[in-house]
């Protein structure tokens, strides 16, 4: 009997999931299908026909070429001084003990979930103030900082696993702190830091607000400025294109994601650095 | 937890924290390098069209650089296109004027914009630039005075000016049974017009007013002004009062305005409201409504044919068999009879320009005789030089020109004092509320009359 | 997170003199330094712009205006509804949509067969990760007149609409829950994973249903994911202005303008720099209240 019911209990819920997905699949189906229609609307269909000419028609220096070479020095640079002042901030405040910890893991956490949306504006008159409004480096500079709380965060928690013990037989060899971080810590969570990378870098990568903001320059905008004033224009716009283009611009985030999942047997790691 | 999984793998670990310090060096001091401008180098940002196929201004402009490249050697010109609907486009130009950094060196203004721009100190007076330049006295006064400011001193050289009328399609108006010489006399005979192709012609919008803050200046001045200024008798600004110089408020004129905006759109006489609050609906309009046939009657203006042209993106060979063109008229036909509205944009050099000089030298070589008149011509623009009004290959260059040119005569200005665009923008947001529904034609003018007063500092006279 | 609370002792080295102190907290110092330049120096400017009359054009200098602007806000229609619009984004999408769709999504996972559960997993994750914009433009051609849903709608014989002028802030509600659903799954699963099958079990043996099992056993077991979660979604939500910009930039009227993109409008298309800030502090103020009740479900971790 148990059997039995735990049988038909699994397939009831194969069958909610099922519906679940097919509701979420539609949106993606669309783009998918849609890339490669020649006749591409709005409604998700069978193509009638099948076409590179989308992609053909994207791939130029205009569309493609240059707002991905802009959101890759964007978030590579952003993610990188993101990643390293993260790990060189976690260090202390995961092996040291001091007074001041605690308030600054604190505020730390508070800055995690401000909105950051909501300081853009004085960020923007900031940045015209102080001369770096519509500069990659202002940019990339404040995609750091904004990304900094929670990477120190996730960052100091992963570092924590890391146990004591290995780095203390260093330090009986005469290693100092930055060596044992950099030749036990880090080498040991190794998967902790991938998370932290390539979380900053798909936040950044697909943020639009940021950017819109910052940068002015239509030659330095981000493929997430650039798509919006490309295709922003439904007038007369060829959906197809359209598609094709959000194909190209998604696919790095999401192969990077697998790449991370896989290794980490499902993106499960980042649910359990951020619950309580 | 995902820390009690943990694998050692030197090498990706250490990796990743080298790579990355690296890559930010690197692309913090590579971008370093970029900003910093040229001194032989001349930015001039200007409005790209939406319409991905439309490149009017594009093919315009490098035809210019090309010609000034030559004529100044070793001089650069770099071309800074803005890609936004109208109401965006200010938004960004305004943003980039704020920083010496990002500040181009010519820039085109719509002249609605202007004097809140120099109030703002964005702009330079170019006086003592025109004072050297012969052509200056070949431009008509209204076109000098349009980029005055309060100041006597003028901050931009005006490339041409427009008007406003109504297109209607010809062949809309067989089908329905309507003549194809028409001529509204009233507000009535409009919407009567209206109502029979909406009868008559299914499938065909009746009638375009534009409308709300997504279309932006193009709804207030088209749609909004277009009413308001045919329902006094056409002496006194119906929206600033000049001689007490202040902003009027709770004007009949100006529910009515509303009244009619709202018949349009609550009678099913105007676009689908989704469509008409879309940004690029003017693009819409151009592109592919009107070549399509699909629109009976629009309140637009006297630019639209630059989209049609040979080469342009629309063609549209026969649109002057196909469109008819009538004035607007005044509400109950009063005299004088028939309303249009004026505007125009002008190029504009910033004040934190880094090149001003070369910009002017540039204007230089827009505006000589010849190149201005093929602007002229370009987009359907309405002359506002002398000896080009008066040349007969541009009066003969479309059809069209001497219908648009003879309302320059009869013409309004707009009272586009710093606090304009503001009023703008909360007449627009007037109209999309009585466009959606959402408030009733009084509601809106009472919250177009506190807001008045907000956005002018209480400037305002309650009629 | 439990390590967490486990500080390793420093006794065995050395003297903790100031020098030393100081020497230690040295790599802190990149962080610090742009977190106080970038995310301080902001928070500060926010402060003070948000008390002057800063425009983008139309005047020559600004001035110190007190508290004008926030009296203007709650005098703001416009801004009350954006308050009202904001509130019904967030809970629908937010506390309703994400949180219960993720817990479901999750929970049904522990029993569903393997492909299926790899297969809906994945479909939810990548709706995740794809970039605001791309989701926005999926969501907007799912939504519009000529699209998927109504032609489903059209399908099933039931009456199709525009949702994007009818019901825009529901259009957007559903496309922040497909968005956002894969996060609260993520954490869901990971809370559900640390309960001891043992306890599930016994719950079964003593007949225990499985709604019963679930409202008595497993939420009050991961009743601290709760919490966490619902905070993060809505801090999330509450800052949600790529997606809305692309699907209906606010409209029609301002029927899905939700107080992120009031305080863009105001700030820039307004011109009003000053007021869109104040607008943005009150922002801020709201999230950082959200912070702190965060923060107080997390305080026994640091």
């Amino acid at each position: 009997m148990p059997r039995n019911r735990h049988r038909s209990r699994r397939l009831a819920a194969d069958l909610g999931l099922l519906v679940v997905a097919a509701a979420f699949v539609l949106p993606l189906a669309w783009v998918l299908l849609s890339a490669v229609d020649p006749h591409a609307d709005l409604r998700v269909r069978i193509p009638d026909g099948f076409t590179f000419g989308n992609f053909d028609a994207v791939l130029t220096p205009d569309i493609t070429y240059t707002p991905l070479l802009n959101s890759l020095i964007l978030c590579g640079g952003a993610t990188a001084l993101t990643v390293g002042c993260a790990a060189l901030a976690a260090y202390p405040l995961s092996r040291y003990r001091s007074r001041l910890n605690r308030p600054f893991l604190l505020s730390i956490l508070f800055a995690t979930s401000l909105p950051i949306t909501a300081i853009m504006v004085p960020v923007y008159a900031l940045f015209v103030r102080i001369n770096l409004i519509d500069t990659m480096q202002g940019t990339i500079l404040f995609f750091a900082a904004s990304q900094l709380p929670f990477a120190i965060w996730l960052m100091k928690n992963f570092m924590d696993g890391v146990p004591k013990e290995l780095e203390e037989a260093a330090w009986t060899d005469g290693a100092n702190s930055a060596q044992s971080l950099v030749r036990i810590v880090l080498p040991l969570m190794g998967p902790g830091l991938a998370v932290v990378t390539v979380f900053a870098f798909v936040m950044m990568w697909g943020n639009f607000f940021v950017p819109f903001m910052l940068l002015l320059s239509p030659d330095q905008m981000p493929a997430s400025v650039s798509i919006n004033d490309f295709f922003g224009n439904r007038g007369t716009v060829a959906y197809g294109q359209l598609a094709a283009f959000s194909v190209i611009y998604s696919t790095p985030v999401i192969l990077l994601y697998v790449l991370v999942a896989r290794r980490l047997g499902g993106g499960f790691a980042l649910g359990g650095a951020v619950k309580g | 937890m995902a820390a009690e999984e943990v694998v050692p793998v030197r090498p990706t670990a250490v990796s990743i924290l080298a790579l990355s310090l690296v890559t930010a060096a690197a692309s913090l001091t590579a971008c370093g390098s970029g900003s910093g401008s040229s001194p032989d180098t001349v930015k001039i940002s200007f409005k790209q069209s939406t319409d991905n196929s439309i490149k009017v201004m594009d093919t315009y402009l490098a035809d210019i650089k090309k010609q000034f490249e030559k004529e100044y050697p070793g001089k650069k010109v770099e071309l800074v296109p803005i890609k936004a609907p109208d109401s965006e486009y200010y938004t960004k130009l305004q943003q980039m004027l704020r920083s010496p950094r990002t500040a181009p060196d010519l820039v085109y203004e719509d002249t609605f914009l202007i004097n809140s721009d120099i109030t703002s100190g964005y702009l330079k007076p170019l006086d003592s630039y025109l004072a050297k330049w012969q052509d200056w006295g070949q431009f008509v006064d209204t076109a000098k005075a349009a980029a005055q400011g309060e100041d006597g001193k003028t901050y931009g050289v005006p490339d041409g000016t427009d008007t406003r009328g109504l297109w209607f399609d010809k062949r809309v108006f067989k089908k329905a049974g309507l003549p194809t010489d028409w001529q509204p006399k009233t507000w009535d005979d409009v919407l009567a017009a209206a109502r029979t192709v909406k009868e008559k012609v299914p499938g065909v919008t009746p009638l375009n007013v534009y409308t709300g803050k997504p279309v932006g200046e193009g709804a207030t001045m088209q749609g909004f002004e277009m009413l308001l200024y045919g329902t006094n008798d056409g002496t006194t600004d119906p929206l600033y009062d000049r001689t007490s110089k202040k902003w009027i408020a709770g004007s009949q004129g100006f529910k009515d305005a509303l009244s009619f905006v709202e018949t349009v759109y609550k009678d099913k006489l105007g676009p689908d409201v989704s469509d008409a609050l879309d940004p690029n609906f003017g693009t819409a309009v151009r592109g592919e409504l009107l070549p399509q046939g699909k629109l009976g009657i629009d309140l637009d203006g006297s630019w639209l044919p630059q989209d049609w042209l040979k080469g342009s993106g629309h063609e549209w060979p026969d649109w002057s068999k196909d469109l008819g063109l009538a004035y607007m008229p005044t509400q109950h036909g009063q005299a004088p009879g028939q309303v249009s509205m004026s505007g125009g944009w002008t190029w504009s050099i910033p004040s934190k320009a880094a090149n001003p000089d070369l910009a002017f030298d540039f204007v230089k070589t827009m505006q000589t005789k010849a190149n201005a008149q093929k602007w002229y011509i370009a987009n359907s623009g309405i002359a506002v030089r002398k000896d080009v009004a008066s040349d007969p290959s541009y009066t003969s260059a479309q059809p069209g020109i001497k219908f648009f040119t003879d309302l320059v005569a009869s013409t309004h200005y707009r009272p586009a004092y710093p606090a304009y665009p503001k009023v703008s923008t909360a007449i627009q947001e007037a109209m999309e509320s009585v466009t959606t529904g959402d408030a009733s034609v009084d509601k809106a003018a009472s919250t177009y009359d506190s807001t008045l007063k907000d956005v002018t500092g209480n400037q305002v006279v309650t009629q | 997170m439990r390590q967490a609370v486990r500080q390793p002792g420093e006794r065995s080295v050395g003297h903790p003199v100031i020098g030393r102190r100081l020497f230690r907290a040295l790599p802190l110092t990149p962080a610090l330094v742009l977190l106080l330049l970038f995310l301080g120096g902001p928070i500060v400017y926010c402060a003070w712009i948000a008390f002057t009359d800063l425009q983008l054009t139309g005047q020559a200098h600004s001035s110190f205006v007190g508290f004008a602007n926030f009296r203007a806000a709650f005098h703001d229609d416009a801004f009350l509804n954006a308050v009202w619009l904001t509130l019904v984004f967030t809970v629908l999408s937010a506390l309703v949509g994400q949180n219960t769709l993720g817990l479901a999504l999750a929970a049904l996972m522990r029993r569903a067969s393997k492909p299926v559960r790899t297969l809906t997993g994945g479909i939810v994750i990548t709706a995740w990760v794809l970039p605001e914009v791309v989701a926005g433009f999926l969501l907007y051609a799912f939504f519009r007149r000529e699209g998927t849903l109504n032609a489903i709608l059209d399908f099933l014989h039931l009456p199709s609409q525009n949702w994007l002028f009818t019901l825009p802030i529901l259009a957007v509600s559903f496309a922040n829950v497909w968005r956002g659903t894969a996060f609260s799954m993520l954490v869901y699963s990971a809370a559900l994973d640390e309960i001891p099958n043992e306890i599930e079990e016994s719950a079964e043996v003593d007949g225990a249903g499985g709604w019963r099992r679930m409202w008595h056993i497993t939420l009050p077991m991961i009743r601290r994911s709760i919490g966490t979660n619902l905070m993060l979604n809505t801090l999330q939500t509450l800052s949600v202005f790529g997606l809305i910009w692309v699907m209906t930039r606010g409209g029609p009227g301002d029927r899905s303008q939700t107080l992120p993109l009031f305080m863009y409008e105001q700030a820039f298309q307004n011109s009003m720099i000053g007021y869109g800030t104040a607008v943005a502090l009150l922002l801020l103020l709201v999230g950082s209240l959200f912070s702190v009740v965060y923060m107080r479900l997390l305080r026994t971790e640091v």
